[in-house]
Parts: structure tokens; sequence; C-alpha cells
């Protein structure tokens, strides 16, 4: 059987842009071919298998004809489903009973969840899957790995089940060679060259001096840029994607820093700060990148650590510091952007203008600060966000559900960098919706992957008008010089 | 006098009861009734509680301020209780018979003896603040009351929002404007000290607060209410008249989505981990209520488990399905999210097939949980009571209204979430407690009610009162009153007509006699509700006017009338008419009756020697009542001797071992085993039993009261292949064989726990209540046995309530697998390789399971003993569908029947689990000693008597009298002639009035039913209406 559907009412049914579909049928995941007046047509089993995908319940079009249809069409008989056998030989896969023996099953978690459904899969099945044993299934499935990790599951659950805890740790017990292969590249070449992107240590340092030198010679005048200064008082770890594709975005930091007259170091060496042991659940490699940067930090006797990039480098670093290296994280202090930028401002180090950016403005809470610290750390950076940008604005609005609640951009947990796209941008869905329904014109991220998300692949797939800053690059840009 | 006849004769005749909610309202009147002095300390400034906010209560759907206003105004007015508002206790000192209370009584700034409620203050006061009462809805005056039936009748000032108080001079309109000179600025707080032998903590309990959350959206979209506000929106008291409107902009609800275990259940958003008990039951009902009055409206009902566990519970859900078309979704909502900015909101979850839904309602409620305040568990800190990690009081399941603290008793929402029946049957067990402790000391502190003297009234010249009751809008929403009243003044004899918003309140007693004395009416109608509920209460004022408590005729212009005719008003009006018009003219011509007097027996007949036979017996022994105990069998115990634990862990056999001590240690109870009850006569105060022995041997007993306490019976299955399969057994053989260490327990690897045998299915559609937590518990065990095991639990719902919820948590973190199935597909029990195996789905992989298991365990339902049949008819009470005795009123007589002085507790009521059914029987001996510590009982006035001028002796009427109160008699007169003629017991006769029916000749009449008063009102209800 073939449906006539319009773009617009499977946009609807499936909660997605147009454009979202469009993308779909030109990249082959919704086979479909033009028909008439603006209309593609479909086979009925790609439609429903779209429909398994997404775990939608497959709709009758009241709108839409099936054409040819003939009269009664059979439904292939399908071989009655295996029965799940419980033995005594059933695995128990993790011994801990918060990771899933607690689970009520109440489902809180899968309505709380935007990819909730693909893959006919969601954290209470995922969870069922663990408590029954399905080791292969659970270890054969990529749901966990489209799951972003944004943990508002785990906020939702009444059982105070570790949700996250339980998809790292699926991700870790899978062959390292079926990891999602950006990732495991990530993590080897990290491991071997001390950055994500295998940036050799000259090119790196003949970018951040030269940078340097442009500033010093324009912005900031006698700038330059400081690289393994023993006994400054803050190190600034990269995130090799900056140097690799957009080093200018580098500055912004700098032009900070330089405003502040802060005393801080780049390391020469395994500068990195993201930390993808974290995405593919290797305890052992996310310790090892943990410990370099314990390593920097006591090589170049600093007292305080930022890492600036983003909120998962943020997430993963203090994590393994608490976990691993606890003296370590008592003696140093480690600071979130948002610590670091509003101890500038309070203690008028900076001084901002916000009459430089006139458009609505909203912020998008990255998980990774927010709800995911305030449960693992006991604080989640929901406020001070807020004082920065509105110190950098005239007009902000809130985006809602926001804070605890907020909707992840959709490219968390490494998703920004696995195979599953059209995973990613249905994830993403709920974010361009409240962006849409909150009218700004100007998105601040805090985190690196939630504004490529946002501005690279929401932006034109959901046809938002709006302009996507990191907080640091609107705070840069709101500096005033000091009179 | 040695020390402990010492401590008994100090002990004072005196209780506090602390929280006037309808535990502690029941408590205090039971101890009132039963000898006792109370003094009744309530924070707020009246008493009513939580109930008094409720439009309706479950099951039954009655109006809650209906049931519950007879209790406030019977506490009101009752001699032996002195309620102390605005008060809170500071600290006690002492122990059990002789407690010092140091009391705090913060200021009203009214003075409540001079405040004659005319509401002119309120009126003009300048300031309004948010309405508590209303759930916030609404607003009232900084000088209010708290709800208009609100006992005591009295304003009040909110020190927080009176422009005075705050800023003195700046005000003081209510001063200056209030014609009775009430309102006190100079008011101060007080301290009083209190002497109480005993003192019973109902403190109650505080909703939830959701917005301390902001993914419920609570506080931020107004469309987002709290169960308890929808209560308000639906009361016709409430601040939209019961009309259900979006709190937004009050455009019509169309999608209503009620979302269960909103602080219930929850160990993440907030620290209950325990189930509220009431909030399902709770959604139920007011999603019903809001389905009556919105015929379109979709409701959706979103819940992790549907716990109806109680009497008639699980058919008013299957009701709620059917009948109502409410949907049930098995899922918990994680947050509510705005649509747009008209103020829809939007939920997103998972359903039960395991797709993503998106819908869009336009009112949420949240079912809040309940919790216990913090100034409460203060309280209980300064008292020593000790509490449990839930935050309700600590109670032993065997002692199920004792603190931990002696001479302490609890009561209510306080010993852990529960719906008003348990709440009251609590009141009424503690009232028995604090009533055997202080036993030596009762009628030493109680006053005598000084009713006055009866005004004899002048025959022939009737002057009749009616009094029109608009029950809210029950009543005044669909009839026109006012029309009423202007009628009712133009019938014969009327004298007086009044209206009142609500003719039950106390201010209107105290008003109608008033008027009956200053109108110097003798004859009363009144236009309201039912005289089941209400005469009583109006007869009592009655007698206060001093006029005879018969002349009074109700007009149930609510049931019969608003009710049934809600849709057609102008009718109604007119029924309403002819309605009053027949009381009237039957009222007229009704002559004073006075009631006969008989002793009380001071024995109790307790028939059935389980816990809760012997819970009342001891109890009432200990009141210094005798007590016959009937026992069919050979030993104490009933099916309590099946039981190994409480939920909480308490060893059962043990306390059996106590009990049966005890018993036959009280000389005051005689025990009779291998007896029967064959037969019965008489009525409350005064019985007489025959019993029958095992060999045969009859004997009579004379007793005052009866405590039904027969017991119920396990189900014998037919399914799951019980009795065929070895290795498939019942819950309760299974402990059995689990305590004697059986090979197939002990060499066990795997176990299946089945729920739900022969429970909530079509034949017997009810829960039965302890299985859930009964399997959790023997599972629990196997694990920590052995916790290599594997265990699964296959359940329908899981009816962990209460505190119970946390060994359903335990069992889960001991890795306990459940697993969800529905009626229509029961699990397949199946061998393979001598071993059995068990087929089922799972609810959340939706996919077939196959689990192999060494033993199969059947939870089986709990039956009503087949016996109740017999012993209902001997006692002429009623059975409900499922052969349990039916209590008079599920809410406000749980275990009281239609029949006086026969009480129910413990299985032969309803399955329940053990401290339920000593809570009961503390509660049936209460009401038992209300009865008993009487020196006589007054028998209803309304009784047959005999025309000798017609009756002929023709008998019929001997045969249809079911109470054999009437005899023949043969005369013989002055000529030698014999003449028959019929003889009435006033003792046995009930006044039912079947004798009259049965009668052709007018030979007898029931007084206050009497032919010229029937005639009379046929008359009225033929007379065509005048124009």
């Amino acid at each position: 059987m073939v449906y006539e559907v319009k773009v617009n009412e499977l946009a609807e049914e499936f909660g997605v842009h147009r454009n979202t579909i469009r993308n779909w049928i030109n990249s082959g995941t919704l086979p479909a071919q033009e028909g008439p007046g603006r209309r593609y047509l479909i086979q009925a089993e790609d439609y429903h298998r779209l429909c398994d995908k997404f775990g939608r319940k497959p709709k009758a079009f009241p709108a839409a004809q099936a054409i040819n249809a003939p009269a009664q069409e059979q439904p292939t008989p399908q071989a009655p489903p295996v029965p799940i056998r419980l033995s005594l030989s059933s695995i128990h896969l993790f011994p801990d009973p918060a990771l899933a023996d607690c689970c009520v099953t109440c489902g809180s978690c899968a309505g709380a969840c935007p990819i909730a459904g693909v893959d006919d899969l969601d954290p209470r099945k995922i969870i069922r899957m663990a408590l029954l044993g399905l080791e292969e299934e659970i270890l054969a499935s990529d749901w966990p790995w489209k799951c972003t990790l944004c943990g508002r599951c785990e906020e939702s659950c009444p059982a105070n089940v570790k949700i996250l805890e339980l998809m790292r740790s699926i991700r870790g017990q899978r062959d390292r060679a079926k990891v999602p292969h950006p990732i495991q590249k990530g993590v080897t070449t990290c491991l071997e060259k001390g950055n994500n992107l295998g940036i050799p240590k000259d090119d790196f340092l003949q970018l951040v001096k030269g940078l340097g030198t442009e500033l010093g010679e324009t912005i900031c005048p006698g700038f330059t840029t400081p690289v393994d200064v023993r006994g400054a008082r803050l190190l600034v770890t990269v995130n090799s994607k900056e140097p690799f594709v957009q080093p200018r975005q580098l500055m912004w930091w700098w032009r900070i820093f330089y405003a502040a007259q802060e005393s801080w170091t780049l390391s020469s060496e395994n500068w990195e700060g993201v930390n993808w042991g974290f995405y593919s659940g290797d305890d052992s490699s996310m310790k090892t990148i943990v410990e370099r940067i314990v390593d920097n930090m006591e090589r170049l006797n600093c007292q305080a650590l930022l890492l600036p990039e983003c909120g998962h480098a943020y997430y993963a670093t203090r994590y393994g510091l608490e976990k691993w290296f606890p003296e370590s994280a008592r003696k140093f202090k480690i600071y979130s952007i948002f610590d670091l930028l509003l101890e500038y401002l309070t203690a008028g180090r900076i001084n901002l203008d916000p009459t430089i950016h006139n458009k609505l403005t909203t912020l998008h809470d990255s998980c990774n600060y927010g709800r995911k610290s305030l449960k693992a750390f006991g604080h989640g950076y929901f406020s001070e966000g807020r004082t920065i940008v509105q110190a950098c604005c005239t007009k902000f609005r809130e985006m809602i559900p926001n804070s605890g609640d907020s909707y992840c951009c959709g490219a968390g947990g490494g998703a920004w960098a696995s195979p599953y796209a059209a995973e990613r941008v249905f994830h993403g869905r709920e974010k361009a919706r409240q962006i849409k329904a909150s009218g700004a014109k100007l998105v601040v991220t805090s985190c690196h992957n939630c504004k490529d998300q946002i501005a690279h692949s929401l932006a034109p797939e959901f046809n938002l008008e709006i302009e996507v800053k990191s907080l640091w690059e609107l705070v840069a840009q709101a500096l005033v010089p000091a009179s | 006098m040695t020390e402990a006849a010492q401590a008994e004769a100090e002990k004072i005749g005196a209780i506090m009861v602390v929280g006037g909610g309808v535990s502690g309202m029941q408590a205090a009147l039971d101890l009132a009734n039963s000898g006792f002095y109370v003094h009744l300390v309530e924070r707020s400034g009246a008493i009513g509680g939580t109930m008094a906010q409720l439009d309706k209560t479950f099951p039954t759907n009655d109006c809650s301020m209906c049931i519950i206003a007879p209790k406030l105004v019977e506490c009101g007015r009752h001699p032996n209780i002195k309620i102390l508002t605005l008060a809170k206790i500071l600290d006690v000192e002492g122990q059990e018979g002789n407690f010092t209370v140091r009391v705090k009584e913060y200021p009203r700034w009214v003075d409540p003896d001079k405040c004659i409620a005319c509401g002119q203050c309120a009126d003009q006061c300048p300031q309004a603040v948010e309405d508590r009462f209303n759930g916030d809805l609404a607003q009232r005056k900084a000088i209010y009351i708290k709800y208009p039936q609100a006992v005591p009748l009295k304003y009040q000032i909110d020190p927080d929002a009176c422009l005075w108080l705050n800023n003195p001079g700046q005000c003081g309109l209510c001063a200056r404007i209030c014609p009775a000179d009430a309102v006190n600025f100079a008011d101060r707080e007080q301290k009083q000290t209190i002497q109480v032998g005993a003192i019973i903590m109902a403190p109650g309990f505080q909703p939830f607060d959701p917005g301390t959350s902001q993914a419920w959206g609570f506080g931020r979209y107004p469309n987002v209410i709290t169960s308890l506000q929808f209560e308000r929106l639906l009361a016709p008291t409430g601040p939209t008249g019961g009309v259900v409107t979006r709190p937004s902009d009050g455009r019509p609800v169309r999608k209503i989505a009620f979302l269960q275990c909103v602080g219930s259940r929850d160990k993440n958003r907030c620290n209950n981990e325990y189930c509220s008990s009431v909030c399902c039951m709770a959604a139920i009902k007011e999603a019903m209520i809001a389905k009556e009055q919105l015929d379109q409206v979709e409701i959706t009902i979103f819940h992790s488990d549907m716990r109806t566990h109680g009497k008639d519970f699980e058919r008013f859900f299957i009701q709620a399905k059917v009948e109502y078309d409410i949907n049930f979704v098995r899922t918990k909502i994680h947050g509510v999210e705005p649509q747009g900015n008209k103020g829809n909101l939007r939920l997103h979850y998972v359903n039960q097939q395991g797709k993503q839904v998106d819908q869009l309602v336009d009112l949420v409620i949240l079912s809040v949980g309940l919790e216990t305040p913090d100034s409460t568990l203060g309280l209980a800190e300064r008292m020593g009571i000790h509490i449990t990690p839930d935050r309700f009081a600590s109670i032993s399941a065997f002692m199920p209204v004792s603190s931990s603290k002696k001479g302490i008793f609890t009561c209510g929402a306080f010993n852990g979430p529960r719906d008003i029946p348990q709440s009251v049957i609590g009141g009424s067990a503690a009232a028995a407690s604090a009533s055997q402790l202080l036993a030596p000391a009762r009628h030493t502190r109680t006053q005598a009610s000084c009713t006055p003297h009866e005004v004899p009234q002048k025959a022939n010249s009737p002057r009749t009162g009616v009094f029109i009751c608009h029950c809210g809008s029950n009543i005044a929403g669909v009839v026109d009153v006012d029309e009423l009243a202007a009628y009712a003044a133009t019938l014969p004899d009327v004298i007086h007509v009044e209206q009142n918003p609500f003719t039950c309140a106390q201010d209107t007693q105290d008003y109608i006699t008033q008027q009956i004395r200053e109108k110097q009416l003798n004859r009363i109608v009144i236009a309201a509700c039912t005289p089941q509920t209400h005469e009583p209460l109006f007869r009592r004022t009655l007698r206060a006017a001093g006029i005879n408590e018969h002349l009074i005729e109700m007009a149930n212009i609510r049931n019969q009338n608003a009710w049934v005719h809600k849709n057609e008003p102008a009718r109604a009006t007119i029924k309403a008419k002819d309605l009053i018009r027949m009381a009237v003219a039957k009222i007229a011509i009704q002559e004073p009756l006075y009631p006969l007097r008989i002793p009380v027996i001071p024995s109790a007949l307790i028939i059935g020697g389980g816990v809760s036979g012997m819970t009342a017996a001891l109890n009432l022994a200990g009141q210094g009542f005798k007590v016959d105990l009937v026992e069919k069998s050979t030993t104490l115990g009933g099916n309590a001797l099946h039981l190994y634990q409480t939920w909480s862990g308490e060893h059962v056999p043990r306390y059996l071992k106590e009990l049966q001590q005890q018993i036959s240690q009280e000389p005051r109870v005689a025990i009779h085993f291998n007896t029967t009850v064959v037969a019965s006569s008489g009525q409350a105060g005064h019985f007489k039993t025959t019993l029958r022995a095992g060999n045969g041997r009859k004997k009579s007993v004379d007793h005052g009261a009866t405590i039904i306490t027969t017991g119920g019976k396990r189900y014998i299955p037919s399914e799951f292949g019980y009795g065929q399969i070895p290795n498939v057994v019942a819950s309760i053989e299974f402990d059995k064989l689990h305590m004697h260490n059986e090979i197939r327990v002990t060499q066990g690897k795997s176990f299946v726990f089945i729920q739900c045998v022969g429970s909530r299915n079509e034949k017997r559609p009810y829960c039965s209540k302890s299985c859930c937590t009964h399997s959790i518990q023997s599972a629990i065990k196997l694990k920590q046995e052995a916790p290599e095991r594997r265990i699964y639990i296959l359940y329908r719902e899981i009816r962990t309530y209460g505190q119970r919820e946390r060994i359903y948590n335990q069992a889960r973190e001991l890795g306990i697998i459940f697993i969800n199935y529905e009626l229509k597909g029961p699990p397949i029990i199946g061998e393979e390789g001598g071993r059995l195996l068990v087929s089922s789905r799972d609810h959340v992989l939706h996919r077939p399971l196959e689990i192999e298991a060494d033993m199969v365990i059947l939870a089986t339902a709990t039956l009503a003993d087949p016996g109740s049949a017999e012993l209902a008819k001997l006692f002429k009470l009623p059975l409900n569908q499922d052969g349990f005795f039916q209590e008079a009123h599920a809410k406000l007589r749980p275990v009281e029947f239609n029949t006086d002085g026969v009480f129910v507790a413990g299985l032969a009521h309803y399955p329940k689990p053990v401290e339920e059914s000593i809570s009961q029987a503390l509660a049936a001996a209460s009401k038992a000693t209300t009865l008993l510590a009487r020196e006589s009982v007054e028998l209803d006035a309304i009784t047959a008597h005999v025309d000798p001028e017609f009756c002929d002796g023709c008998g019929i009427c001997l045969e249809v009298c079911p109470y054999q109160a009437i005899t023949l008699l043969a005369t013989i007169d002055e000529q030698g002639e014999e003449h028959k003629i019929i003889e009435i017991d006033p003792a046995l006769c009930k006044g039912c009035g079947i004798c009259q029916g049965a009668c052709p000749k007018r030979g007898v009449y029931i007084t206050g039913f009497s032919y010229e008063q029937l005639l009379a009102q046929i008359d009225a209800a033929l007379e065509p209406p005048k124009p």
C-alpha cells in the first residue's frame, strides 16, 4: 500500500519540523517519491518502520489517500516473539540495586525522555532489560548511545534509580570495537597524542602564540599567550575543536582574562579539556585524561583550574577528580565558567555594558552544568548564568521549562560526534520548540556542544531565525575597557 | 493504701483530645458519652479539620459537610466537651492517669461570648486576603469565620492581615460597627494548665506542597491545582458555588488530568517514601463528580497503581471506568508544561503500549500526599512520642492507637495516612483505650446535661414554624427558596417561616431554639434533608427549647427533590411545596410522645474469639463490664492463628499467646467454646440471647450490647492448577511450609507469587487488602535467607498502602522482580522437565516471559464467613453483596448498625490486616461502652399501639411482625363475652409499621404515623396547589 502524504502532516505527527522530514526524505531515512501537488508517496511499510523507529503509534491519515490499495492486504505473518526465559542462569548485570532493581516501572523516566520511543526503547525499557538480565540485547542496542545522558529521566525518578550511571555502565561493557567510531577514535587519539584531534604540539603552540600576538597588537595591548607559566593562578584547558576549527573563538576568553588581569596559563602538553572516556563508559581512559590535568596542575604549580570549553568537560573532570583524585579535588579550586565570570563581575574586575546586546535574549541551560551538577555535586548552575547574561543584554526571556527541567539541546553524551544524526535532530525538536516559543533572537549557551547543535543543526532544521553565542563570547563582547 | 491503688485513686476522669478533625471529634464524643470530661484542643479557629473542606466523600459520594455537621454540632453543645480553639499544647508533665498539660490560647480578638456571628464586621472589613480554607482560590476578610458551619461559630481576626493589629489606630471599623461590642483589640494570648488522665493526639496532616518542585508547574500555571483545591471548586459552598471552570480565565473545562502520587511514593522530589492511601480514591471521587457536572469533559487519571483496597472501593473504581468513562493510564507524569499562552497544559508520557503521547488538557489536578506538619513533630518530641522514619506516630500493630508513651493515645492521619472511616475508627479506638485506662474515674468530672423541663403544649392549637434549608446550593441551587418560603407562610397554622443557609449548623440550632421560645412555636417543620441522618439533631434542639422532641416533621426537599429533579427547577419548586404542605398537615395533629426507659445490663456478648473478639472483650472487661465471649471452635485466635508476622515485622503467634493468657485470667470474661448463637431477642441495653454448646445444651445470656467478630474465611482456589500440581500452594500453606523449613522451601531456588487469586474478579469485585503485603513479606524472608534465590511477584496492582510502601521498596532493592499482569491475561502454569514454568508477559518490554519456578504461591482472597448470613438474620443486620456485614454508615458509623446496640469488627466487616482489626475492635468496644456506661436507655417512642375500638383480635399482625412484639390476649367482658385483642411489647416493637399496613380494621397504628396523620398528609398531597 502507498500513502500519499504532505510533509506538514508528517511533521505534525512526529513533532518535528517540516525541514526535518524533508531531510529524512533526502537522506533516505524515509524513502519516498515526489507525488502530485507537493505530496509525497510513501510505502506503508516505510511509514510503519518510521513509526516503529520513533516509537509512535501509526496513525491513519484522514486526509491522505491510499493509492492502489489492494482489496485486503494480508499482513505478513510474523513469527511469535521468543519469550524471555527467566531461569537460575539469568545474569544479574548490575550488582548495585540502584541501577535497576529499585525501579517501580512507573514510566516517569520514559515520559521525561525526549527520545523515548526511538528504536521502540526508552529508559524504562533499558532498565527493565538490565533487571531481567538481557545482556546481549542491551549491549547490542544503539539506544544507550543515542541517549544524550541529559538526566531528565533521573530528575523525575521517584525511586532514585541511577539511570545515567546505568547507561554509562552499559556503554562501558560494549566491545570497544563496537563503540561508535568517532567516539572511540577521539579517546584513542587523546590517549596517544594528548588531544582528541591529534593536533601536534608545535602546530598548537604556533597557533596560540600567533593569535596572542594578533590580540596584543589590536584590542589588548601588551597581550601574549601564556603557555606553561609556572605559578600562574589559573590553569585553563582547551577543547581541541577550537584550535582545529574555529581558532579565533579562543580569543573571547583571553580578552576576558586580559580585562580581569588574571594570572593564567595554558599547558603545552595534554591541554585537552574534554574527556570522551566519559562518553564511551571507559573508566580507565577517563581516569588517565583526568590524571593528565592533575599532572599539569602539579607541574605548573597552579592553584585553580578552569575547563572553559564545555559542560561535559567540567562535569567529567570534576566527577573524575572527586572519584579518583579526591585529594587533588580538595587541594585545587575547580572553577566552572559561571563561578569565574561571576567572581570577576562581583569583584569589579570586569565591567559589562548590556546595551551592546539589544536582541531578545534567552539562556539555554546546559545539562552538565545544571541538572547533573546539582545531582552530582550538590549545586546546579542556574541563577549564575542568568545574572551574567542579564548583565550583558537588555532584554531577557526564559524558555519554559528551564533550569533543572530544561530540555537538552539533543547533542549531549557524545551525540554530536556520533552517527545518529536523525535521532539527534529528533531529540532537539523540544529545544527548538522552546526557543521558538520564547521568541528570543539570541540564544546564549554555556557549552560548545549545545552551541554547535543549536546553531548548526536545530536552526536550519527548524527554521530558527536566531543567533547563538557562547556565554564567554557574550561577556567578551560586552566588556567595557577599564577607565 | 498500696502504691497501685493510690495511682488508681488519683486517676483523673478527664481527657485532652488534641486536634478537632473528624478523628478527634469522634474520640471526644465517645468519651464524653461514656462518662468523661473532654478538653478538645484545636489549633485553628474552628473544629472540623480537613473533612469540612471536602465536597463529597468516597465511596458513597455523600456530601461531606452534611455528614460531618451533626458531629460538629454535637461536639459544640455537649455539656462534657470543652472546645479550646486557637490553642496549642506547650508541654506535658506527669504520667498516665495524671498529666498536667500547659496550653497556650492565642487571642481571637473577638469575644466569643459576645459575638453573635451576624457578619457585619466582615462585610465592612476593608482588608481581603487569600482564604486558606478555600485553597487560596477565593478571598476572605481579615475578620472572618473559617467556614459557614464552623463550630464555634465565632468570628476571629487574622493578625497578619488586620490593619489595626499591624498599625493600631489605623482602621478599627469592625470594632465600631459590631452590634454586640465583641471586637476586643486588647485580647492577649493566655496560658492555662489543665489536669487530665489521658491525652489523645489527633493532630491530623497537612497536604504536600507541590510548589516545592517546579516540575508540576504548581504556583506558576493557574490551571494546575491540588486535589484539595479541586474539592473547593466542586463544593457548592466553594468559591465558584460548585461550578468547575478554569481558574486562569473562567472558561469551561473540557479535559482534566489527575496526576497521582504527587508528594507520595517519591524519594527524589520529596522525602515521602510512603503511599498516602487516600489519593487514588479521592481522585476517582473527584473525577466522578466532575463528570456528573460536566457532561462532555474528558478525564484521565495517571497513576502508578490504583490503590482501591477498602470496602466497596474496587466497585467504585470499576464504576468509574465502566459507567463514568473515566480513563485510567498507568504511568507517572514527570511534569507539566504550558502549551501556548492561553492557559493550556501539555503532558507528555509513554502509554501502556510503550508509545509516546502528547496530551493537551486544560486542568491538571495534583493528587497531593499527606504529611505530618513540623509543628506536630515538634510537639511529639516534647511529649516524648516516638516517630517512624516516615514521620508518623510510631505504634505497634497490636496497640494501634497507643503511642510510645503510656497514657498518650494517637489516632487519625497522625498514625499514618488514612481515610475518614479509618480515622473515625481510630478516634473511637483511642477513646476505648483511654476509657479503659481511666475506668475508675468514670463519671467523676462530668456534669449531667440540663435539659429544660418540657412546657406542656396546649392541645389543638398548633403554632407551626417552618425552617427551609438552602443546604448551600444543594437545595437553593435548584428550588426557588424565596417562593417556597412565601408559600409556606400561607399554609394553615404556620406562624413563622425562616430560611437558613444550613439549617443543621450550630448557630441555627440556637436560633431555632430562640424562635420556638419567642414565637411560642409548638410544631416544627424542617424542610431540608433526610430524617435518617438529621432528625436526632433537630429533636435535641426541640428538647433544648423545652418542647416535646417528637413535634417535628422533616420534609426531604433535598434528596427526594433538589437532587433528583435538578434539571427541572420549576417543577422541583412545585414538588417542594407539596412536600412542605404535607409535612405541615401531618405535624399539626402530632401528639407529644414519651419514650420508655429500660435499665441497661452492663455486659456484652461478643461472638467470635479471634483477635477482634478478644481485643474487644479485654477492653470491655478492663472497663469493668462483664463479657460473654462465644467461640465456635475449641481455641481462641481465629484467622490470626495462621499468621506469622504483621507488616512491620511483629510476631503474631507470641501476641496471640499473650492475648489468650490475659483473657483466661480475666474474671469478667466468660468464654463459651464450641458454642454458637441460635436465637436473640431484645434491644440495645437489654438483649437476651440463646447459645448452644457443642453438646447441644442451650443456655441464655442477658447482655446490653452485642459485638460481632465472626471473622472471615480463606478462598480455596480452583485456578492455576491448585490442588493438582503439588508445588502450587496457597500463601497461608506456604507460610506453614516455610516456618517448618520444609524441603521444597529450603531447597527451592525460584519462587513465583501470583497475586489477586480469587480477588478483584467478576465474581468477587473487591480487594482482599492484605495479600500484597503478605506476599512481599514472604518474598523478602526468602530472599534474605538466600540472596541467590530468584523471586518473582506477578501482580495486578501492588497495594502496599500507607507506610507499607517501605517493604515494597525493600523487596525491589533486594532484587525481587515484580511483573504486572491484567485480569484478562492471567499467568499460565505449565511444567517442564519436572519444574514449573510460569508464562506471562512483561508489562514494560511487552514481550512474553517464561519463568522457571520451584514453587508457585497463590495469594488467595479472604471471603466472608458463610455463617454470617445466619447471624445476620438472627440480629436483623444487613450484609453487603460480598457477604460481609454492612455497617450503618461507611464514614460516620463504621462499627455500628442501624439496629442499636449491635457492633461489628474485624474480617466480619471486610478483609483487613491485624492492626485494623484491633483498631476496629477497640472502636466497637468504645461504642458498646457509650451504651453500657449508661444506667438506662430510652426506647424510641415511635411504637405500635392498639386501638381497642377497632382491633378484633384477628391476629394477622402477629404473623407479619418481624420482632415477635405482638401477642394475642383474650378478655372476658362484663357480659361474659370473650374478646380477643392484641398486645404490643413496647420494648420489642421497633415501630416498623408492618402491622399497621397489614391490619384490615385500623386496629393498630404507629405513634407519629396515625391514620389521621397519614390521611392528612395524603389529603394535603392531593390538594391542588394554590396559584
